[in-house]
């Protein structure tokens, strides 16, 4: 799809006016306590100024925040209810110095303007989802550490425009034994010491249509806490491969190695005892299996007797499509199919319904099961590991039919 | 996207930010200290791991970057698997002996206050050394007054671009105490 996604550099009289406001919010004496957003950074109030009042933050430091499964009833997830999640802080870039440098196992080494992209290669739109690889993590026994995402909440599928990173590596040319693409933000830590958060992907998701190096969000420039001005979008993978305010491509002849590869974002290659520590045999995160949740109606709605009830919901798989969404309402005894809309994008959720009539007053439990064209099916409680990645157990919404 | 500086203000002026503290008890001045840097002390408390994950998780923490020397995440390890153990309750809450300074009173109010984890005598950790900050200051007849409310309000931009938190608690009496000895490090 065609589209010329313009790229807007009005953030920056914003950006003036936060200035001004931050002098001045600084001689206060209660203000003096929250702590201060080091220079070119944005501060948490700043990002939560641009979200949605459902947010819920479950951390302060770092900000991370989602909105809940209820909240999540949009075909597209607007800007403002995409979740908010960073390893390090979140740098304000100028667009108009912006480089973004693509190097390694090249030909030629390419660095190109944010506005250079647009110029030289074929621009898309697709929408896609992004979902942070703890989403879910709280739903788990034992706990594990990190942020307490809700067993919802964490991910989100808004329309990503830029230009596919396949055309921006041929452009390049890969060397003999190019294998992986490691993207590279500016996102600082809070102490000089801190490691940069570099994570790579296998080069065939990178030479794949839908692997994007975006600078819109939904038709806008993207917000800055998604990346303004550049960022990777890895649709349906784990969200940090999607690499945030992008500015170098590195493509190498293997997995990249740091810290953000060889410690964070694994899980084991088969199931361990919970509560036990990472085991020697682990896997980098990737696809995010087959997951599905009710975004309507709300826990403990309440309906008329004899009111008919449509439940109302999205379901996604990391890789392969999703092939059917059913519905249990007697605690997974039985299982009755919901109608499945699967028109759209290939990394976009899909939306399904179900239609209930309501035999007596009462509760009524709701419960969704997605499966994915290989096969797959949503478990009741995945398999635990030790830093609580993929979730994606049956959700489950329960409602008051009055008499 | 647009957002007046009044509002900005409102908004800033409502976090200030929560008393974070872990249950005390040797070595919890410490894994305070270390931890705060970076990120808010309710992913401790939140987080009940075995003493493994831990082990894994301190690992982790120190390849991101945290400024802890071996020395420090074995006491840090310690603390949390003893207070922060899935397997077992928390013992009650015990003084810190581990504190750093043990009788010396200014060196109890550096860690009390926080001011160890991020600064040493002559060394940078993440912010300058206490002989820097006295250097900067030599000759300055209003140092003590400067450096006080420097350290009451916090700051950036001097030494780097990671800020100095304000310190609105510590006692004046305190303040003295650290002010002097600090500006004593030659």
């Amino acid at each position: 799809m065609e589209n010329d996604n313009r790229l807007d550099a009005s953030r920056r009289n914003f950006l003036a006016g936060m200035a001004g406001a931050g002098a001045l919010a600084a001689v206060g004496d209660v203000v003096a306590q929250a702590p201060a957003a080091p220079p070119g950074t944005l501060s948490s109030e700043q990002v939560k100024a641009d979200k949605a009042k459902a947010m819920q933050w479950h951390s302060e430091r770092p900000l991370t925040g989602s909105v809940p499964a209820h909240e999540h009833d949009f075909d597209v997830t607007p800007n403002d209810r995409m979740y908010v999640r960073n390893n390090l802080l979140t740098p304000v870039v100028d667009i108009n110095t912006h480089r973004l440098t693509v190097k390694g196992l090249v030909d030629k080494e390419l660095s190109f303007s944010v506005f250079d992209l647009p110029k030289n290669f074929r621009t898309v739109t697709l929408q896609g989802m992004l979902e942070c690889a703890g989403s879910g993590r709280s739903a788990y026994q034992p706990k594990a550490s990190g942020t307490p995402w809700l067993e919802t909440g964490g991910m989100g599928c808004p329309k990503w425009g830029g230009v596919r990173l396949r055309d921006v590596l041929q452009a390049a040319g890969l060397k003999p034994g190019a294998a992986h693409v490691a993207g590279q933000g500016g996102d600082p830590g809070m102490v000089p010491t801190a490691a940069p958060v570099i994570r790579s992907i296998p080069m065939s998701k990178a030479m794949e249509e839908n692997t994007l190096i975006a600078w819109a969000m939904n038709d806008s420039p993207l917000p800055w806490i998604h990346g303004y001005p550049l960022r990777l979008v890895v649709p349906g993978w784990v969200g940090s491969a999607s690499t945030k305010w992008l500015h170098t491509i590195s493509v190498l002849d293997a997995p990249f190695k740091g810290t953000y590869m060889d410690s964070s974002y694994r899980v084991p290659r088969h199931p361990v005892q919970p509560g036990t520590k990472m085991p020697p045999d682990a896997v980098s995160t990737e696809a995010w299996p087959i997951k599905s949740m009710i975004t309507f109606p709300a826990p403990n709605a309440r309906y008329k007797g004899g009111q008919p009830i449509t439940v109302r919901g999205r379901a996604w798989v990391g890789e392969g499509a999703v092939d059917r969404v059913e519905i249990s309402t007697d605690e997974g005894k039985t299982w009755q199919p919901a109608n499945l809309d699967r028109r759209g994008d290939k990394y976009a959720w899909r939306t399904f319904t179900y239609e209930y009539r309501p035999q007596r007053p009462g509760y009524v439990t709701f419960l969704a099961r997605a499966w994915d064209d290989r096969g797959n099916a949503q478990p009741a409680v995945p398999y635990w590991n030790p830093l609580g990645y993929f979730w994606n157990g049956w959700h489950r919404v329960g409602v008051l039919v009055e008499a | 996207m647009r957002l007046s500086a009044a509002a900005l203000f409102l908004g800033i002026s409502f976090s200030a930010q929560a008393q974070d503290a872990l249950i005390s008890g040797p070595g919890s001045t410490l894994t305070e200290n270390k931890c705060k840097i970076c990120h808010e002390l309710e992913h401790i408390r939140r987080a009940q791991l075995s003493p493994g994950e831990w082990a894994d998780n301190l690992r982790n923490m120190k390849e991101r970057g945290a400024p802890m020397t071996e020395a420090e995440m074995e006491v840090i390890q310690r603390y949390l698997s003893t207070y922060y153990n899935r397997e077992k309750p928390a013992p009650a809450p015990s003084p810190d002996t581990l504190a750093s300074g043990g009788g010396d009173p200014v060196q109890k109010l550096l860690g009390a206050h926080a001011c160890a984890g991020c600064h040493a005598v002559d060394s940078r950790v993440v912010g300058p050394s206490f002989k820097e900050v006295a250097a900067k200051y030599a000759g300055d007849a209003s140092a003590p007054q400067r450096l006080a409310s420097k350290i009451r309000s916090g700051g950036s931009g001097v030494w780097g671009s990671v800020p100095m938190p304000a310190n609105p608690q510590i006692p004046a009496s305190d303040l003295k105490l650290v002010v002097d000895w600090v500006l004593a490090q030659k």
